[in-house]
């Protein structure tokens, strides 16, 4: 509980100072790297994520019966794809807003 | 004058003046009077011909006792859509499989003529793949039509009525949706792929990058495919009668 109070202490200060930092440089644009990478890098963690569930129970599945090949196979690349496209969407957002 | 490559700049220098013309007759005005003629345009036109010289040669070369390897290679396309149809679409496919094979092929050749050097992806420009999108969206939304008639608006209108007006905006919504997730995960992908290469090609510029370019290869197919796949998809969703 004290360790949670702590935790969120700081969250609060840094909240507080995160404002201060970018008014102290004076550039508005100078947190666009550091957001386009750490956005990018959110994206693609959960994407991974994802893509690693939906193939790990597609090999389970496929173990347990591997006449179902075909069928699983087309849901697998359908999931991975539309997975993967919300991962774009970001890369696709990214890089209309960062010039 | 922008970056041209060596097929457009061949093409501009022939027809840039009737290609204005074209051009200020539906009033539109090209950046570069002296290129109307972009790169991604210009790569189309290459895969179009690619293609064109394909199926004649298909066509020309068609034999029972003595197929070639070309009309296997046809036959081989041919049995491999039909594969993937009968098993999404079902009952009825036989009708799709000219647009889906031709849809198919074009994309996949447009993605891999950007691995060759000298040439560049045409679906790496968003232009591109929305227009594929376009297309696909109008045929399956043609063929939904043709297949249920006026009962084809019974698939927006959901299982009651009186959820119907709700229904109905959020279906008209997801349709749209579609467009823009065929089109931006194809660009996407592609664009991506061909900015990983550069980035590795600057990182190091001998050997390592060979790896991604090989990764760029198997996502130029798989993209084709998923592409494919997805189009059979919307297209059995809008012929199925069973709504």
């Amino acid at each position: 509980m004290r360790k949670l109070q702590y935790i969120f202490m700081a969250m609060a200060a840094m909240l507080i100072t995160a404002p201060a930092f970018g008014q102290a440089a004076g550039g508005e644009n100078q947190w666009v790297p550091l957001a386009a990478g750490l956005s990018m890098a959110l994206a693609a963690g959960l994407c991974g994520l994802g893509q690693g569930k939906a193939t790990a129970s597609a090999t389970e599945a496929l173990a347990r019966n591997p006449g179902a090949r075909p069928g699983i196979f087309i849901f697998l690349i359908l999931g991975l794809a539309f997975i993967e496209s919300l991962a774009l969407f970001t890369f696709a957002i990214i890089f209309a807003k960062v010039r | 004058m922008p970056n041209q490559l060596l097929f457009t700049r061949v093409l501009n220098h022939a027809f840039a003046g009737p290609v204005d013309k074209l051009l200020a007759a539906v009033h539109v005005t090209p950046a570069y009077a002296q290129a109307p003629i972009t790169n991604p345009v210009a790569m189309e036109l290459l895969v179009f011909a690619l293609l064109i010289a394909y199926f004649l040669i298909v066509r020309a070369s068609l034999s029972v006792e003595t197929p070639n390897g070309v009309q296997h290679l046809a036959e081989m396309t041919h049995e491999f859509i039909s594969e993937q149809g009968e098993s999404i679409i079902g009952h009825g496919y036989e009708k799709f499989t000219g647009f889906v094979t031709a849809l198919g092929l074009f994309i996949l050749l447009c993605n891999l003529v950007g691995l060759v050097p000298g040439l560049e992806s045409p679906t790496a420009a968003i232009s591109v793949p929305l227009g594929l999108a376009l297309v696909t969206f109008f045929y399956y939304q043609y063929q939904g039509i043709k297949a249920n008639g006026a009962g084809y608006i019974k698939q927006f209108l959901g299982p009651v009525w009186w959820l119907s007006p709700l229904l109905f905006i959020i279906e008209i919504i997801s349709h749209v949706a579609r467009v823009l997730s065929l089109s931006v995960r194809l660009y996407g992908n592609m664009f991506a792929g061909d900015l990983l290469t550069l980035v590795f090609f600057s990182l190091i510029p001998v050997g390592i990058p060979l790896i991604f370019l090989g990764l760029h290869l198997g996502v130029a197919v798989i993209q084709a495919y998923v592409f494919v796949l997805l189009t059979m998809v919307y297209l059995s969703l809008a012929v199925s009668h069973d709504h």
